[in-house]
């Protein structure tokens, strides 16, 4: 009963001073905004790079000569001392592998491509045709490499969307010449256009079959093998009976790495959640100083109030009325902010995403209870001492404040 | 029947080095009904021993039965609880919380009062504020601010204040300090006919026109009470 009446004083006193209370309840609105808004960024860039990770296709399985022990490392080395994986050891895999879709061996090295009408130095990459399932690959001109092209080593090319683009315009390009380090190659496809991925851009390289490329860069060693799992769920297996495989050639010598998609992205996750932490960590900050002002705001107020106080307490107001009293309104400034706070992000990011859906920063909703009970306790925190205060003002003294 | 009962009160305080005995050893006895007014100069102890009768200081000697109870050893919530049920003031600067209209003023001693009652309603407690505001003269200016009525109503809005619980004392310092002659009269005629209808009331005052409009007036000067005089007007 008296609860509520104290209640109702609280919301009076609040009401009665608006602008102060409207003011002081920013710093919490604030500070709510940037734990939800920048947890939204950290969750949001995760969830875009998750994607774009995912779109470069599934279950990929990345081999490359070389061991390293460390666990959970970033990327594949890229260049190696020791060991060594040759077109012998992707025929062995797709022989003997049963869990696997599709293996590659792949080589890759700067090179030049043109024609009368370009010149353009880029990335050139030695795959076999079953690379093109590996990564997603969508022919949108002729057809990616033959199994034939493979085996005989032909002198074809598969272009990316740019390098089309650069050598032929809008141009017809299947069946023309290019000149891939003065090599005559034949183009037989063009990749539809994908974009930069996470700093892969396949619209920038020109394919040829692996033998092919070997026999270009003149060498025996491959850059690496690329696989695929038949299913996520048979992605362990099939490390398992790869690297089987593998050791068997290399005369029981782990002489390789392997790098799931998994294990990337769990360290690529490590980095992101790391990056939301960080963020999180910020955002408290400007929670702290939200606080503070709720603290300074409440002390003031207590100080203006001191007649008040005198008053109330000569007819009958316990020290824990006061208290009460106090501690109520600096809550109830701190929670009302908390939730315009949460209701101000939602609009924003809702209202972005609503007109540039690429541009999704939508809150995680696991965020929205503990930004609210952060604003409930940081009222809570910076509201017991000024409510502290204001129960033991002596009341005469109270009563004869100017 | 002894209302108030003060023995051997003593009140010291400390400022800066010099340590002052604000009241010393008073000896006072004020029945039920009663008419009393305490006067005297500024500084010779009036506002304090108001202060202790209020349950608003505590006597550094001496002990204090209100009502029967002894209050010298009573805890802070207790003391509360006495100033809400058993006394109720008046103040020479109304002591009005300025934002609240004259029924919420008048309201507010009760809001406390339900902490120890829990059949208050809140219809109860506005009925009784409206009773109270009426009974002093306002029952038609209830929804004004204080800074919207003259100095006389914002007056009887404390004293309705003061009355709304009940109280068996008024304690009123310097009622009529702040007010014009005309008014004053109206207030004191107003703790007049209180006092006809049972209410103890004591008046502080440093002037002796408004003390001898007491039945009984007790004159301090210097921590102890000089001289006491019973031949007040009765009215």
């Amino acid at each position: 009963m008296i609860f509520r009446k104290i209640l109702v004083n609280s919301a009076e006193a609040i009401v009665e001073n608006k602008l102060r209370s409207a003011l002081t309840m920013l710093g919490m609105i604030i500070g709510v905004m940037a734990v939800i808004l920048l947890v939204s960024v950290g969750t949001g860039a995760k969830r875009y790079i998750t994607s774009e990770f995912e779109s470069l296709g599934t279950n990929v399985i990345l081999i490359q000569p070389g061991k390293t022990d460390k666990k959970n490392s970033m990327g594949p080395p890229v260049a190696s001392s020791k060991g060594k994986l040759t077109m012998a050891d992707v025929e062995a895999l797709q022989k003997n592998s049963q869990s696997l879709s599709a293996v590659s061996g792949v080589m890759f090295g700067a090179g030049v491509v043109k024609n009368e009408s370009s010149t353009n130095n880029l990335n050139i990459l030695g795959a076999n045709d079953q690379f093109n399932r590996i990564f997603n690959m969508t022919i949108i001109e002729g057809n990616f490499f033959s199994r034939e092209d493979e085996e005989a080593g032909r002198r074809v090319a598969v272009l990316g969307y740019t390098i089309k683009e650069n050598l032929f315009g809008s141009g017809n390009a299947l069946g023309k010449l290019v000149k891939v380090n003065e090599s005559e190659h034949r183009v037989i496809g063009v990749i539809k256009p994908t974009g930069d991925k996470l700093g892969f851009n396949i619209d920038d390289m020109v394919f040829i079959p692996t033998k092919s490329s070997l026999r270009l860069f003149n060498t025996d060693r491959l850059f690496g093998i690329r696989a695929t799992a038949k299913s996520r769920s048979g992605l362990d297996d099939a490390v398992k009976e790869l690297t089987e495989v593998l050791k068997e050639r290399h005369n029981g010598e782990e002489d390789f790495t392997i790098v799931t998609q998994v294990t990337m992205m769990e360290s690529m996750n490590t980095i992101l959640n790391m990056l939301t932490y960080a963020l999180g960590a910020i955002a408290f900050i400007s929670m702290l100083v939200g606080g503070i002002g709720i603290m300074n705001i409440m002390l003031v107020s207590v100080t203006e109030r001191t007649r008040e106080i005198g008053i109330r307490r000569a007819v009958g107001a316990r020290r824990s009325d006061i208290l009460k009293q106090f501690m109520i309104e600096a809550v109830v400034i701190s929670v009302s902010g908390g939730l315009l706070g949460i209701f101000i992000s939602l609009l924003i990011t809702y209202t972005l995403y609503f007109f540039i859906p690429g541009f999704d920063m939508r809150p995680p909703f696991w965020i929205i209870p503990p930004s609210f009970f952060l604003s409930f306790f940081t009222g809570v925190i910076f509201g017991v001492w000024p409510a502290r205060k204001a129960a033991h003002i002596q009341t005469i003294d109270a009563l004869r404040y100017e | 029947m002894a209302l108030i009962e003060l023995k051997n009160i003593h009140k010291n305080f400390i400022m800066g080095e010099e340590n002052i005995h604000a009241l010393n050893a008073i000896n006072l006895t004020i029945n039920e009904g009663e008419f009393t007014s305490i006067v005297g100069t500024s500084g010779s102890g009036k506002s304090t021993l108001m202060n202790i009768i209020g349950l608003l200081d505590l006597p550094s000697l001496g002990t204090y039965d209100l009502d029967g109870i002894n209050t010298t050893s009573m805890s802070d919530d207790d003391l509360s609880k006495y100033r809400n049920q058993k006394i109720g003031f008046v103040f020479q600067s109304f002591n009005l919380l300025p934002k609240a209209s004259a029924l919420k003023n008048v309201e507010m001693p009760m809001q406390y009062a339900s902490a120890y009652n829990n059949k208050l309603t809140d219809e109860m407690i506005r009925k009784m504020a409206l009773d109270t505001l009426e009974k002093v003269g306002l029952g038609s200016r209830i929804h004004h601010l204080p800074n919207e009525l003259s100095g006389g109503q914002r007056q009887r809005v404390a004293i309705a204040r003061a009355l709304v619980n009940n109280p068996k004392i008024l304690l009123a310092d310097e009622p009529t300090g702040a007010l014009d002659s005309k008014t004053s009269e109206e207030i004191l005629q107003l703790f007049h006919d209180l006092n006809s209808q049972g209410v103890t009331v004591i008046i502080v005052t440093h002037d002796n026109n408004i003390a001898k409009r007491c039945r009984r007036i007790l004159r301090m000067n210097d921590g102890v009470i000089k001289d006491e005089d019973n031949s007040g007007a009765t009215r």
